[in-house]
């Protein structure tokens, strides 16, 4: 399995906008950065010139773990996509 | 959309459809509100369906209604290490009549057929309806709103059955607004498609019998363990992990899953399969301790909203607490249209019948069993040790045995320490 490919896997209805967003100046002070590697869909990444935090949330499972290991409340939002919008499973 | 019904429930999972179906047919007015396209869109679950006693009552016949897989005539137990495995399993053709005690099955269908039930029954079913605010007026909630033509629902009473985060409870103050790492893990999930005969020959089944499998031992160290349910022609395989070790480990859940799809005793079980769907969602697996308030002054709080999941270590159970859970409140909302009081107090009767069930005996019998599954030992060295020791059973290799005690003991002091073993012990008999 390699998660590169979850749009193969896992079907998406992608929003214009984003359901989750960081605020930067808090990722900046963080250490610890649960999300980058708990998150089950790879949605967070650290870049480490910038010392930044990003989330792309357009492969994101609403599973819930970023609001769950993020000590710091980084969220400017945390919510679900619009109705209608978002992941869509098929079977599991 | 402005409308006044007589009870309103967010969330078509199990617990909310449960509870919007039992309202319906004692012929109230319920809303049956979802985010999604349809109910299940956006559900996700390991597998595995225990019986549900509560849907019995409400469908006698509910394996020949409802769309299910298999029904689980085979359950077992591995430990396993990067090379080995050790397997219990336990058969019985009791378990293969109905009433069956567990089945496979997909939430997108099996959600989206209980809600439709609801819906025959006479709930008003909406979709892609997010909550957007929970309406509190003179201290009681009355309604909601949602993102959907900026719509207005009012009801004496709300059941919040939106699942795990329940930002319903959140809103109405029921729920703390930080949730504790240590008591939540997050489920991944690959769906794999395999022929029936294939399944039926690889896992000893026939007909629609299922088998249900966990295993100990497959996640890096990470505190968790995995699973593998057979469905009618796929395979549900994934792994459980708790967040704070998870997050601690500094491993990602799909790296931990391919080491565990490419453990070579499990590679040949899911040979010649193709990944068709990859899933994730957070569990609440903190037991009875976490539980959220469960009543305010006209709001219920039911299913993983509430935090009803029990997860011992031999079941994971969630939604056959979800579905009892559901139709307690249902009962409750009932009889408070019965007296029209939706006030905390008379609400509370659904505290009463929780207490009353196997939900809250159940949760508060195995309260301390989370304690025990944070012996970490469990998830790597003690596997180890068993697969090791195992091993040096069967081995026949022209050197004398020494005596299954010796060995043990040899093992037990290399691979874990006599006192942690003491000290593990000592845990395990606490907290069962």
């Amino acid at each position: 399995m390699n998660i590169d490919e979850i749009f193969d896997y896992t079907s998406f209805t992608i929003d214009r906008e984003p359901h989750i967003i960081l605020d930067p100046t808090v990722c900046a002070g963080c250490v610890q950065r649960g999300c980058v590697n708990s998150c089950p869909a790879r949605c967070y990444s650290y870049n480490e010139t910038e010392g930044s935090v990003t989330f792309v949330y357009d492969g994101c499972l609403e599973c819930g773990t970023c609001y769950i290991v993020c000590d710091r409340n980084a969220f400017t939002r945390w919510g679900y996509p619009r109705g209608g919008f978002g992941v869509a499973f098929r079977m599991t | 959309m402005n409308r006044k019904f007589q009870a309103i429930v967010v969330g078509a999972g199990p617990a909310g459809a449960s509870a919007a179906l039992g309202m319906a047919r004692a012929g109230l007015d319920v809303a049956l509100v979802e985010r999604g396209n349809f109910p299940g869109e956006k559900s996700m679950f390991g597998g595995l369906l225990h019986r549900m006693t509560s849907l019995e009552e409400l469908f006698p016949d509910f394996w020949l209604r409802a769309p299910l897989e298999r029904h689980i005539a085979k359950k077992g137990t591995t430990f396993m290490t990067a090379e080995s495995s050790f397997h219990v399993q336990n058969e019985t053709t009791n378990f293969s009549r109905t009433p069956y005690n567990g089945y496979t099955c997909f939430r997108p269908r099996f959600d989206r057929w209980l809600a439709q039930e609801a819906q025959k029954a006479g709930a008003t079913l909406i979709t892609r309806a997010l909550v957007e605010d929970v309406i509190i007026r003179g201290g009681k909630v009355s309604g909601i709103k949602i993102l959907r033509e900026g719509g207005i629902l009012e009801a004496p009473v709300v059941i919040a059955a939106d699942g795990v985060l329940s930002f319903t409870a959140l809103k109405a103050g029921l729920r703390r607004p930080k949730f504790n790492v240590g008591q939540m893990a997050v489920g991944v999930k690959a769906l794999i498609d395999l022929p029936k005969e294939v399944i039926d020959d690889r896992f000893g089944l026939s007909g629609d019998q299922g088998f249900a499998n966990e295993y100990v031992g497959c996640t890096g160290g990470v505190r968790g363990g995995g699973f593998l349910y057979t469905n009618y022609d796929t395979v549900s395989v994934g792994l459980v992990l708790h967040l704070g070790s998870l997050r601690e480990s500094g491993k990602t859940p799909y790296d931990l899953m391919n080491s565990f799809l490419e453990q070579p005793q499990l590679a040949k079980l899911l040979k010649g399969g193709r990944l068709l769907e990859y899933s994730a969602h957070v569990i609440p697996e903190g037991g009875y301790d976490m539980i959220p308030e469960l009543v305010g002054d006209g709001i219920l709080v039911a299913g993983d909203a509430a935090a009803f999941c029990n997860a011992t270590g031999v079941n994971l159970e969630g939604i056959n607490l979800a579905t009892h859970s559901g139709s307690l409140a249902a009962k409750t909302v009932i009889a408070a249209h019965g007296e029209k009081d939706f006030s905390k107090k008379g609400l509370s009767r659904y505290k009463a019948l929780l207490n009353d069930s196997y939900v809250m005996k159940d949760l508060k019998a195995f309260r301390h069993a989370p304690h025990m599954l944070h012996i970490d030992r469990i998830y790597q060295e003690y596997p180890e040790l068993i697969c090791s020791m195992m091993e040096h059973i069967y081995r026949i290799d022209g050197t004398p045995k020494s005596s299954i005690s010796k060995l043990l003991l040899r093992e037990l002091k290399e691979k874990v320490g006599l006192k942690n073993a003491l000290s593990d012990i000592f845990t395990a008999w606490r907290a069962l």
